[in-house]
């Protein structure tokens, strides 16, 4: 792992130590009413900070899921039910879940597949390897707004970059903004291109946590590289692979800043995800019943796949960790 | 000296030259756009409607001027303004974040008291609310502020919407990602340490500053960096809550130039969106590459720590 350099680190990451510190501490009710003062006095200010500023607005959103109203300036209406079925009978809004939700597959699985191939590679011995991953999580720190601009001066129709290679190779142009497949082909190659370096930086990780032990082991038992693979290192990875799946479809299925920039959901509406209809509905449409709907829909499932997520990664290590240390787990996403 | 020759035989194997080969060439390929971008950046303006663009197009006269407009200013736009503005929020939001971080992550790493756990996971699930569900509503929230903005209570003016308080409200609010971090890092030093300075007479702020914060510098590097980077490159609180062109910041400021750019047959003013591209990104990586061995190292541990 890199943050203990040349320590071999178990897979568990420390957690034990942490229950191991947590029992040491003094028992006493009078420490505990200390504490309990100390811990009010700096919590209070912060968290009901936080409850004014995000708690509030976050619940209110919810409400709004339950009210027809369109344009700040009317007055809402309670209409139980109405924005979420018409959710699921509108293609507008069901279209856009389905095509959140298989955009975020496909991009989570091109970025994890070529993250996982290239910390193989920086996993070994190279020179400069430290310069690698630098390069290439460069694109991570880079603000999506600039860099969208940068792919769209690519694929300018007149005078881009890439139309004016295909002129040079005697091809006709393409107008990338008139076509579905080109508009979601470069969304894919945008989020691919600013989330590889990040999966493999986390697959590095996880690849230096798996117990040279096993691997000495397997030498000893004749295993050949590719059975080394598949009996040692992939099922050491396999905490980290359920963590990385989940947080980047997570973050995947609620693209929308590369939608907004480079197609703005076109053509014809048909690149727009779920998270880009929610900004049309919220800022463009005015229509805050729909919006409000839609992001409780959003945030139930990426509640499930947290869940699942949780229920998941706590099977698959029952046996090393302890009950609190899966807790604070659940929370690590 | 030996070591060392053995290991620079090792990468002319075949597989590592292949190694090398692949990750320099993805590399280049995963800099191309920035580094199209900073080529393009030396164009002049009429220069770079004229030229036809190739794969890496150099200015045949190239100009400083689109970098130094970032200090100078330009007739087209306040670039100054929006540099100052996005520094200026990106120092105080950074702040905070580290003050509220580390506050809390002690509280929730040493302290014992009841509802600790309860109170500590509801934050975190919280997390995976996706952030657009409070957009309309905190628009709301800003536009009704108590007496703000000529509001006599809650109405009759534009509350803190397009004012600086936009960007400073939040600053005081938890930090719950970074309250993690710190409570797990702190999670690891002996809790022998706070008895020891707390027989010699220190109080809890001593024990937080004195002993326990030169012990988690890794990780505060690691949350200055994510949310210097994140409040950086933010668009949404500037475009959706602020309207005046004193009140923009960088990446603001390209997302009201392009919205021109996503639909057909429009021609966006390339060169000054180029420009704003070059001063919100170039900050970005200075920074990454002073604080990359945190990044890195902080990466690994909440990957590994799940």
């Amino acid at each position: 792992m890199i943050s203990n350099e040349g320590k071999a680190v178990e897979p568990d990451g420390g957690q034990l130590a942490v229950t191991g510190g947590l029992r040491k501490f003094p028992r006493k009710s009078a420490v505990k009413r200390r504490d309990g003062l100390i811990a009010a006095i700096i919590l209070t200010p912060m968290i009901l900070w936080w409850l004014v500023l995000s708690g509030f607005p976050t619940l209110f959103g919810f409400v709004l899921g339950f009210f027809e109203w369109i344009g700040i300036s009317d007055s809402p209406k309670f209409v139980w039910f109405d924005n979420y079925v018409r959710f699921f009978r509108d293609p507008l809004y069901y279209q856009a879940l389905w095509r959140s939700i298989w955009l975020g597959g496909l991009v989570t699985s091109i970025t994890l597949l070529a993250g996982f191939g290239a910390s193989l590679l920086m996993n070994m011995p190279l020179f400069g390897k430290g310069i690698y991953r630098s390069v290439w999580y460069i694109p991570a720190v880079t603000s999506t707004v600039a860099t969208t601009q940068i792919f769209n001066i690519l694929l300018d129709t007149n005078n881009g970059v890439i139309n004016n290679i295909l002129i040079s190779m005697g091809k006709p142009p393409i107008v990338w903004q008139y076509s579905v497949f080109w508009g979601v082909f470069w969304i894919v190659v945008y989020s691919v291109w600013k989330g590889v370096g990040g999966a493999a930086l986390i697959w590095l990780a996880g690849l230096q946590s798996v117990d040279t032990a096993l691997y000495e082991a397997a030498d000893i038992d004749g295993a050949g590289r590719f059975a080394k693979l598949m009996h040692v290192t992939l099922p050491g990875l396999k905490p980290i692979a359920t963590y990385i799946v989940i947080t980047n479809l997570i973050s995947a299925i609620q693209i929308y800043e590369q939608v907004l920039f480079m197609t703005n959901g076109g053509p014809y509406g048909q690149t727009e995800v779920l998270v880009f209809r929610i900004y049309r509905d919220a800022f463009w449409d005015f229509n805050l019943g729909m919006a409000g709907a839609s992001s409780l829909i959003m945030a139930a499932i990426v509640l499930t796949a947290t869940v699942f997520y949780y229920r998941w990664s706590t099977v698959s290590d029952r046996s090393i960790t302890t009950r609190r240390s899966r807790k604070i787990r659940k929370g690590g996403l | 000296m030996q070591e060392f020759s053995k290991k620079l035989a090792v990468q002319f194997k075949p597989k590592y030259l292949f190694a090398h080969l692949v990750l320099f060439g993805v590399g280049l390929v995963l800099l191309y756009p920035l580094i199209f971008m900073v080529t393009v950046g030396f164009f002049t303006e009429e220069e770079f409607m004229t030229t036809v663009l190739g794969l890496l197009p150099f200015a045949k006269q190239p100009t400083w001027e689109n970098f130094l407009v970032l200090f100078n200013g330009s007739a087209d736009a306040a670039i100054q303004q929006y540099f100052l503005n996005s520094t200026i929020r990106t120092v105080y939001a950074t702040f905070w974040a580290l003050l509220t971080a580390l506050l809390a992550g002690y509280v929730f790493a040493r302290l014992k008291f009841r509802g600790k756990e309860v109170i500590f996971l509801t934050l975190l699930a919280t997390q995976m609310i996706p952030a657009t569900v409070a957009l309309i509503p905190t628009y709301l929230q800003f536009a009704r502020w108590p007496f703000a903005g000529g509001n006599n209570i809650f109405t009759g003016g534009t509350g803190i919407l397009d004012t600086w308080w936009v960007y400073l409200i939040g600053g005081p609010s938890i930090n719950i990602m970074g309250a993690f971090l710190v409570k797990q890092s702190m999670e690891k030093v002996p809790y022998e340490l706070d008895e020891a300075a707390k027989v010699d007479g220190a109080g809890t702020l001593r024990i937080i500053f004195r002993i326990l914060l030169p012990l988690q510098m890794p990780i505060m590097a690691f949350i200055a960096i994510t949310t210097a980077l994140a409040t950086w490159n933010d668009f949404i609180t500037p475009f959706f809550y602020t309207s005046s062109d004193h009140l923009q910041t960088l990446p603001a400021a390209i997302t009201r130039l392009s919205s021109a750019a996503a639909s057909p047959g429009t021609v966006p003013n390339w060169p000054l969106i180029i420009t704003l591209s070059l001063g919100t990104t170039l900050p970005a990586l200075l920074l990454f590459f002073f604080f990359q061995k945190y990044i890195v190292q902080g990466l690994a541990n909440t990957g590994i720590k799940g």
